[in-house]
């Protein structure tokens, strides 16, 4: 069966469009830590500086010994935190400055490794 | 007037390329790496072991590589030269280099299929260092990263700019020459290209051998001499079929 050129460009975008879509059969957290059985209120945080399992990881520790943290959810490839906590014991806002507080590196130096962009 | 198969290449190519460019500035929702199919490969080990996505790869570069591979097995490697970023600045290179040495070495066809099993090795390389560390270590000898990073994070400093050095004035001698000797995910698309059901086929009655397919591809395939473009390293570019004079000699068709 002959077919015209243009079924490669159409077969092109076809794949791509399916695979974008097909990526949520696969979603995985790219690190998954829960601090108590207790339910919560659920924020999803768009943070600057999350981009792999190892910034992921540190980003949890940052959040080791907060009361009112339930768990926490990280989506590295795309900047994601899903923060579970306990609005009694502590709010988005606060949730937000203990991400943005300045690291001290062993070198001695301090930064901020984390930047909130957005909270829903 | 026909419009030669290039430009509409070239056209889908630029869009691509520049959605990438848009990634890699930070624009999007996502990094651009979450986007490379080859990621979806080095994401396997770690999924099957423990459930998870190495380092900074994720669903997207899983779901990319599947959808790719069902491309590739219907229209062999017709990715490779309708879409990658990056096998498009090498063509863009190896037509400039066409332009300035008119006279370009050609690789024999036994150093040419020699030289192809590199890529095999690449990509044992390449998943055993990822697999071993959950890293993603090779980052710094990976063209795709380190030109939209911009030798950013994970690069290998100065051996990252020999690479990308080496593997540009390469591209600018040998066309195609980091698709055809190199590419770690042409390696993984090999055995799906060869049963691409789209292919470009030749009409041995009308053909009157001059040779302007073989000339025209890019891939040193001798379109002259086969009926059906079976070759695992077809990209169903259609430089050949532009380059033919005798009317629908070379055609595309769905053929086993
Ligand atoms: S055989 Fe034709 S379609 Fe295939 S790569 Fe060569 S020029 Fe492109
Ligand atoms: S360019 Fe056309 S006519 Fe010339 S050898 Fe190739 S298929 Fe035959």
């Amino acid at each position: 069966m002959k077919l015209p050129r243009y079924i490669f460009p159409i077969l092109i975008i076809a794949a791509l469009f399916g695979g974008y879509f097909l990526r949520t059969a696969f979603t995985q957290p790219s690190t998954n830590i829960n601090y108590s059985n207790e339910t919560g209120a659920t924020a999803t945080f768009i943070v600057d500086g999350l981009k792999c399992k190892g910034t992921a990881a540190f980003f949890t520790t940052m959040y080791d010994s907060v009361p009112g943290i339930v768990g926490i959810q990280t989506f590295a490839t795309e900047h994601k935190a899903v923060i579970t906590y306990d609005p009694d014991k502590i709010t988005k806002d606060s949730i937000k400055a203990i991400m943005e507080t300045p690291v001290l590196f062993q070198d001695g130096t301090r930064e901020q490794v984390f930047k909130c962009v957005s909270i829903k | 007037m026909k419009i030669r198969s290039r430009y509409i290449r070239y056209g889908l190519m630029t869009i691509i390329l520049a959605q990438v460019i848009y990634l890699a500035l930070g624009l999007g929702a996502r990094s651009f790496e979450a986007y490379c199919p080859f990621g979806g490969m080095e994401s396997l080990w770690g999924l099957f072991t423990a459930g998870e996505f190495s380092c900074a790869l994720g669903p997207l570069n899983l779901s990319l590589l599947i959808s790719l591979i069902v491309l590739v097995a219907l229209s062999k490697k017709s990715f490779c030269g309708w879409a990658c970023p990056i096998g498009f600045l090498g063509e863009l290179l190896g037509r400039l280099g066409g332009k300035i040495w008119k006279k370009r070495p050609r690789i024999s066809a036994k150093m040419n299929f020699r030289l192809k099993l590199i890529r095999y090795a690449v990509l044992v390389v390449a998943l055993y260092f990822t697999y071993k560390t959950g890293e993603l270590i090779l980052r710094g000898y990976d063209p795709f990263y380190i030109i939209f990073s911009g030798f950013g994070h994970g690069s290998a400093g100065v051996i990252s700019v020999i690479v990308t050095v080496a593997i540009a004035i390469g591209a600018f001698i040998i066309p195609m020459m980091f698709c055809r000797y190199l590419c770690p995910l042409g390696a993984v698309f090999d055995p799906f290209s060869r049963i691409g059901l789209i292919k470009v086929t030749r009409d041995e009655s009308s053909c009157t051998s001059c040779g302007n397919c073989d000339d025209a591809c890019p891939h040193d395939i001798p379109v002259m001499t086969l009926e059906k473009i079976r070759h695992r390293d077809c990209t169903n570019c259609l430089e050949c079929v532009d380059a033919c004079p005798e009317r629908d000699t070379l055609q595309v068709r769905v053929e086993l």
